[in-house]
């Protein structure tokens, strides 16, 4: 079966941490992510410059690893992105910011590919709230 | 075409749940995980209302939230892993989270 996740949680937030377990069961099972889509608050899940206490899970690393290890299509909204200062190199340039955060594998784009998602998947799960 | 409910928001803090119960098909199941696992504290007029919902809409918990909060598995209720969750997505036509 082919999922489609989207996230719309900070990496702080224990939905970013049950979004990641439930997208490694996906895999595990034997089934497809055919996008990884980070929406709202949920664009910090994917930043380079979070930094987590040591006793703490560090779900935004634990996320980049997992896009990275299983070569998945990791997209964060570009809109929610860069009004929380989420950017990548391109971004960064674009308006002249000191800093990108936003490294491979993740890919900066539009809304547009959260509903091509939903439409490539068979089932659309979306993870946010406490 | 049955759906899957996924709620994570406490049913004490806003109305989610109520609007949830409200929309919910004969064939729907019901999955709370996170602050929405308060539902089934045990003496609450949530788990209550859970309890007399028709046997038709399933109820499920995410097991290990559950227990983050040291709370019991009502007997009505049905505790699930991820793998569990996975599968669940596939039994229903449809997952809504209610974000």
């Amino acid at each position: 079966m082919k999922f489609a996740i989207a996230l719309f949680s900070p990496p702080h937030a224990p939905a970013s941490r049950r979004a990641l377990r439930f997208a490694q069961a996906v895999l595990d099972g034997g089934h497809e992510i055919v996008r990884l889509f980070f929406y709202q608050d949920g664009v910090h899940s994917a930043s380079a410059s979070v930094v987590t206490p040591q006793d703490e899970l560090d779900s935004a690393a634990e996320w980049r690893a997992f896009v990275s290890r299983h070569q998945l299509d990791g997209v964060v909204c570009i809109a929610a992105a860069l009004r929380r200062g989420v950017l990548n190199e391109e971004e960064a340039r674009r308006y002249e910011r000191d800093a990108a955060n936003l490294p491979a594998p993740w890919e900066l784009s539009g809304l547009g590919q959260l509903h091509e998602a939903a439409q490539l998947a068979d089932r659309l799960v979306c993870f946010g709230g406490n | 075409m049955a759906t899957l409910h996924l709620l994570s928001h406490s049913p004490f803090a806003d109305g989610r749940l109520n609007s949830c119960l409200r929309l919910l098909g004969a064939a729907d199941g019901l999955l709370l995980c996170g602050d929405a696992v308060y539902a089934l504290q045990p003496g609450t007029t949530q788990l209550q209302i859970l309890e007399q919902l028709p046997a038709s809409i399933a109820l499920y918990v995410l097991e290990e939230d559950l227990q983050a909060r040291a709370l019991p598995v009502p007997a009505r209720v049905q505790a699930v892993d991820y793998p569990a969750f996975v599968e669940l997505c596939g039994r229903y036509a449809k997952v809504n989270s209610w974000l």
